[in-house]
């Protein structure tokens, strides 16, 4: 049906052009139109986040109903996320509308400070672990490319800390070879930061714009149409 | 990343167990001890939620922790609970911080009935278009949200060709080449040449800004798979990818830095929030 | 094929000794610790005259763009960016693009505030969050105050003495971005380089290595990376240790438990190689 696949996709072509070429027209309307639309999508923003909202508790009531392996822990995200929802309300008696004063503590605040921050924070200082092991396990100086990968790591890691001086002082020792040594590491993961990883760095993102532009094209002109969902 | 063990005998299965048992004894005695210490000298006495929220805060930090060793029932609890907590967070910030101010207090806390029609004439055609963009979730209607992602999309894909032209390759490419001609044509040539410092003024800097462009020319001929890399453009190729080795090398030991910071900083949560250890300077 | 059974419990082992060793290396500093110095980097260094360069008065717009797994690194920054400000008598505007940033912007804000006996609203404003991203940074652009008709607590800034001066970004005088994870590219392409003020950036270490290109185009006027970053900028600014410098000596450990090993590791395999066999 026309109206449900390509008025959307002429919208996408006349809003994107429009988006482009507004940006050389120096006139009061075209700011305008830019300020009139990102404020739209401002609002619209917020209602993008429910959707994601949405899949998650469906995956997980599915799960439930299906009696699918695993599913009583399905049970907990929405124990977790009634609770939250319920104290964000009634927001100490304050209700939805109004914020408590600056300052007063809140139940709110106790969820994330002692369930979201921990479990979080926690979840990914696991990867401390699994990258230690698996550095120790696989990462080996195989050829030059891996040679010069292994150096400059090890260079970085050294350059980044004051080991020379803290083993020194284990020792009871100020000694100047350990200031002087790690200053030369410090300077030289500067210098590897600030040339070779630059030029690569540097390159990577103009291929990763590039990419994007041509992406961009490909939307604008219809070719990508992966945003448009399933159905006619 | 390596993979917890997950088949065991029945055996070990009653030995783990024990453990687990002598465990949370252990956790909640070591608990026990910890909150009944008297605050020391200069120590704000804590209100009890935020006690008890310290021990359930330790609590799951272990039972993450528990993950190391294999994954198991209680982490699963943990992991579920964690994103329902984030969920219901994520919901109310965005109820007060985008929905309230948008939507509720323009349209149905409105002071005056102009101010209402202004609100509506300025937000109405957005809050449709959030509204269509809810049709998603329905199979029947999701069509309607393709002119709320076809106007989002639209939009982005056509500024970003822009934006990014503009920062991301017009500036960047800039600054690869200005720097070296900033060098060359650097007043200290003139100056410096015949004496010691020409070297660490002038040269080391022409020197630093040739190898920056070299190495930005030949990683991005590595990427260009459109001709093949033989010959000169082999050699071309190679420079390539020993910049990219020695770029990949600081970002992994810069890797390293950050993933241990986030372990050091849990740690230091259990010992000194938890456990109130003091080190040997007593802090 | 799978692995042999044996095999893979040897793996499992020299896992768990991993994990063991550097356990023991962290918590062994933590616990008694020794004198670790290092001087600033001009990484840093430069970050910090950035804004101590800013006359009093000025605002200073802060984007606490990161989550609690990036808070070991970013928070000890969030928490000197507020003092740095409030010390010079900058007014410090603190929003952030990530949800879960917000109650961490929330607690730096309401501790330092409360040490320097400044207000919300008069001395500082938490803008909170709203989702958009590149979107937001368009708003408050064109418009500041209509992208944040309210503070965190729900008090209407077009009548805040704090944002007084302030009708879109180009009235800001130096916009510092914490961020986790893409956020600086973000800023960059549609705040700063679209509406001209000045941005600097604190990032995780994760992100920093790719930030050197805008630092050296002059997108960024600084940079401050991970934890060492952090300690750096706490010694210019407190002119001692704070929270992230304490935590710097337990990283120098890890660092070196994880160089031995790595050149452990090699230098086996080196051996095997050079002994004619293959290694593992």
């Amino acid at each position: 049906m026309w109206y449900k696949r390509t008025i959307p996709l002429l919208i996408v072509f006349t809003i994107g052009v429009l988006a482009f070429a507004h940006n050389y027209v120096p006139l009061r309307i075209s700011d305008q139109f830019r300020e009139r639309l990102s404020e739209w999508f401002r609002i619209i923003g917020g209602f993008a986040l429910f959707l994601g909202a949405y899949s998650l508790l469906h995956m997980h009531v599915s799960r439930i109903r299906k009696q699918q392996p695993g599913w009583a822990y399905s049970v907990f995200v929405f124990v977790g996320a009634a609770g939250m929802i319920i104290v964000g309300l009634l927001n100490e008696g304050y209700g939805p509308l109004r914020s408590a004063p600056v300052g007063q503590p809140t139940w709110y605040q106790w969820g994330y400070d002692y369930i979201q921050k921990p479990c979080q924070a926690t979840i990914f200082s696991l990867l401390a672990f699994f990258m230690a092991s698996a550095a120790f396990r696989t990462f080996r100086a195989r050829n030059t490319s891996a040679a010069l990968l292994l150096a400059s790591a090890l260079i970085v890691m050294f350059g980044r800390v004051a080991i020379f001086q803290t083993v020194s002082a284990w020792f009871g020792a100020q000694s100047s070879f350990a200031r002087h040594a790690d200053g030369l590491f410090s300077a030289t993961t500067d210098a590897i930061m600030e040339y070779p990883n630059l030029a690569a760095t540097r390159a990577i993102l103009l291929g990763i714009s590039l990419g994007a532009i041509s992406q961009s094209l490909r939307i604008l002109f219809g070719i990508e149409r992966s945003y448009l969902g399933g159905g006619d | 990343m390596d993979a917890p063990e997950t088949s065991t005998s029945p055996m070990r299965q009653n030995i783990e167990r024990i453990v687990l048992i002598a465990l949370v004894i252990a956790f909640a005695v070591v608990t026990y001890i910890v909150v009944r210490r008297p605050a020391g000298v200069g120590e704000e006495p804590k209100a009890t939620r935020d006690i008890i929220g310290v021990i359930i805060s330790a609590g799951l930090t272990l039972i993450m922790y528990s993950f190391l060793y294999r994954d198991n029932p209680l982490f699963k609890m943990a992991e579920n609970l964690y994103v329902g907590v984030a969920l219901g967070y994520e919901a109310i910030l965005v109820w007060r911080q985008s929905l309230v101010p948008e939507i509720v207090d323009p349209l149905f806390r409105a002071p005056t009935g102009q101010a209402l029609v202004s609100a509506i004439m300025e937000r109405g055609i957005a809050i449709l278009l959030g509204l269509m963009l809810l049709t998603r979730l329905s199979k029947k209607h999701s069509w309607f949200s393709r002119y709320s992602y076809g106007l989002m999309i639209g939009w982005w894909a056509g500024f970003g060709i822009y934006a990014v032209t503009d920062s991301m390759i017009l500036k960047q490419l800039q600054a690869s080449v200005a720097g070296l001609q900033k060098d060359v044509a650097d007043s200290a040539w003139a100056s410096t040449l015949f004496s010691g410092d020409w070297f660490t003024q002038v040269g080391l800097p022409i020197f630093g800004s040739a190898v920056l462009l070299v190495g930005v020319v030949s990683v991005l001929f590595y990427f260009f798979f459109s001709i093949e890399h033989r010959g000169p453009a082999g050699a071309v190729s190679k420079v390539g990818i020993w910049f990219l080795m020695v770029a990949f090398g600081a970002m992994f030991g810069y890797t390293v830095m950050g993933r241990l910071a986030l372990l050091i900083d849990r740690f230091d949560f259990l010992l000194f929030d938890w456990l109130k250890l003091k080190n040997n300077l007593g802090i | 094929m799978a692995a042999p059974r044996a095999d893979i419990k040897r793996i499992a082992v020299t896992r768990h000794i991993i994990y063991a060793l550097l356990t023991v290396a962290i918590i062994v500093p933590m616990l008694r610790p020794t004198p670790c110095s290092f001087q600033p980097t001009p990484n840093s260094r430069r970050f910090h005259e950035r804004i101590e360069q800013l006359p009093a008065g000025s605002e200073v717009l802060l984007s606490f763009d990161y989550s609690p797994d990036a808070k070991a690194e970013l928070y000890p920054m969030s928490v000197t960016l507020l003092e740095q400000c409030f010390e010079r008598g900058l007014i410090p505007v603190v929003m952030t693009h990530w949800p879960e940033g917000v109650r961490l912007a929330e607690q730096a804000c309401h501790d330092v505030a409360k040490k320097y006996g400044k207000e919300s609203g008069k001395d500082y404003v938490l803008l909170g969050f709203k989702p958009g991203g590149g979107n937001l940074l368009l708003n408050m652009g064109e418009n500041f105050k209509s992208a944040f008709p309210e503070d965190y607590y729900h008090q209407p800034t077009a009548t805040m003495a704090a944002l007084k001066g302030v009708k879109t970004l180009r009235d800001i005088d130096l916009a510092v971005d914490l961020a986790a994870g893409p956020t600086v590219d973000m800023w960059v392409v549609y705040g700063s380089d679209r509406y001209g003020f000045p941005l600097a950036a604190g990032t995780t270490a994760v992100a920093a290595p790719k930030c050197y290109p805008y630092l050296q185009s002059g997108q960024l006027k600084g940079l401050l990376g991970g934890m060492r970053g952090a300690a750096d900028y706490e010694q210019l600014v407190v002119k001692g240790v704070g929270p992230a410098g304490k935590l710097m000596l337990p990283q120098t450990v890890a660092h070196l438990l994880l160089i031995v090993l790595l050149v452990l590791a090699n230098g086996r395999f080196t051996l095997a190689r050079l002994r004619g066999k293959e290694g593992t």
